[in-house]
């Protein structure tokens, strides 16, 4: 259990008066604090770390004690008279953030002030429980339908909607579904953000799909159809004659479905790799020499 | 009008210990949105978290109705640019995607 220097992590000196403890409080909580900084761990540790040191040096009582055995911690004896001299807390507060849980303050603090201990000169804080991340990762085809999926995030199993269209690296948040909150305060929230797999044959560009077609030199050059395996199942492709190799056809409507618009689609564009016949024989020689002097 | 969805703002403002006054202004600020029936005023249940959230940052942080409308606005706007690196991201990987 390392020793903590409320004093550094507030940026104060030590003889620092409560005025000036209270500005750099202020200060570095509206840098740090996770309304202000969503989505960063960092901020949210950070803006525990300065709610502890403010919780002990704003108050003279613990701030004393602090002073006086802060760097001995390990002295138990005295902790402990220190633990039993806890006052006895009233009222209650509204004061959530992200991140708590049991786990709003350091072990170092639990062992000095106790763990009932919240910020706010002793009153008791409702906080809101910690919010959790998960990751879940989708082919393309998963994406492409909306579908049902159990998920067990910290023992817990969850049902989710994953709605067609989802983009890779989108981020959805079951409201409620993070760890509990402690002294009455909301649960947190749970947070998945979703992986998707590049497809072989298929590249997303947004609710559009981009597809590579290989079309024989015969039916580019005299017209015909092609068979298009695509997300959605086999589509039948008219293929013009004197189709030019790498030219694009747009399929309006084949493409991703959007997110959330049921029945909204963004188009499938298909561009042409026209194959050069390999391996001729005599006769086929033959005749492309004839056609080249046509 | 689904009355369920609604809470009134005399017990929000119970609830929450909040001074209505504070709750008008952020209003004021088109901030929230308060529907009346009857005479008496209401919340949208759907916006509670929002509000949450404006009245920690007026908390926690002494932040006054101006300093959280400005506030609010930059993190709309973060949440904006967040969503256009993701959607540049993805434009990207589209290209470096080897077919």
């Amino acid at each position: 259990m390392p020793f903590i220097d409320y004093y550094q992590i507030l940026g104060v000196d030590k003889t620092a008066d409560d005025k000036a403890i209270k500005n750099a409080y202020r200060k570095l909580a509206r840098k740090y604090h996770p309304d202000l900084n969503p989505n960063d761990k960092e901020a949210e540790k950070k803006f525990q770390q300065l709610n502890e040191a403010n919780e002990v040096l704003s108050d003279p009582e613990k701030r004393k004690k602090y002073d006086q055995y802060g760097e001995n911690w390990q002295h138990s004896e005295e902790y402990e008279r220190a633990r039993q001299s806890r006052s006895a807390r009233g009222g209650q507060q509204e004061q959530w953030y992200g991140g708590g849980g049991g786990d709003n303050f350091s072990d170092f603090f639990e062992s000095m002030f106790g763990s009932g201990s919240g910020f706010g000169g002793g009153r008791q804080a409702r906080f809101r429980g910690q919010d959790y991340q998960a990751e879940v990762t989708l082919t393309l085809q998963q994406a492409y339908e909306t579908h049902k999926r159990t998920l067990t995030v910290n023992g817990r199993n969850i049902r989710i909607t994953i709605p067609a269209g989802i983009e890779n690296g989108q981020t959805i948040k079951i409201a409620g579904h993070g760890g509990p909150g402690s002294n009455g305060g909301p649960a947190g929230d749970l947070f998945i953000t979703f992986q998707i797999l590049n497809d072989d044959k298929i590249r997303r560009a947004g609710k559009d799909l981009h597809i590579k077609a290989d079309l024989d030199l015969y039916t580019a050059v005299l017209g015909g159809e092609l068979i298009l395996e695509t997300l959605s199942g086999k589509v039948k492709l008219p293929v013009k004659p004197e189709t030019q190799n790498g030219s694009v056809v747009r399929l309006k409507g084949k493409g991703f479905p959007v997110y959330k618009k049921e029945g909204e689609f963004g188009d499938l564009y298909v561009t042409f790799d026209v194959k050069i016949p390999t391996n001729l024989t005599e006769r086929q020689r033959e005749l492309f020499l004839e056609l080249s002097k046509s | 009008m689904e009355n369920d969805q609604l809470i009134a703002v005399d017990t929000f403002c119970t609830y929450y210990e909040v001074e209505y006054a504070f709750v008008e202004s952020l209003r004021n600020s088109d901030l929230i949105e308060l529907v009346e029936i009857n005479s008496s005023r209401f919340l949208h249940i759907p916006q509670l978290q929002r509000i949450e959230r404006l009245i920690r940052l007026h908390r926690d942080l002494e932040i006054n109705v101006a300093g959280i409308e400005a506030i609010d606005n930059l993190l709309a706007r973060v949440d904006y640019m967040h969503r256009e690196i993701l959607s540049l991201k993805n434009r990207l990987r589209f290209y470096e995607q080897e077919l």
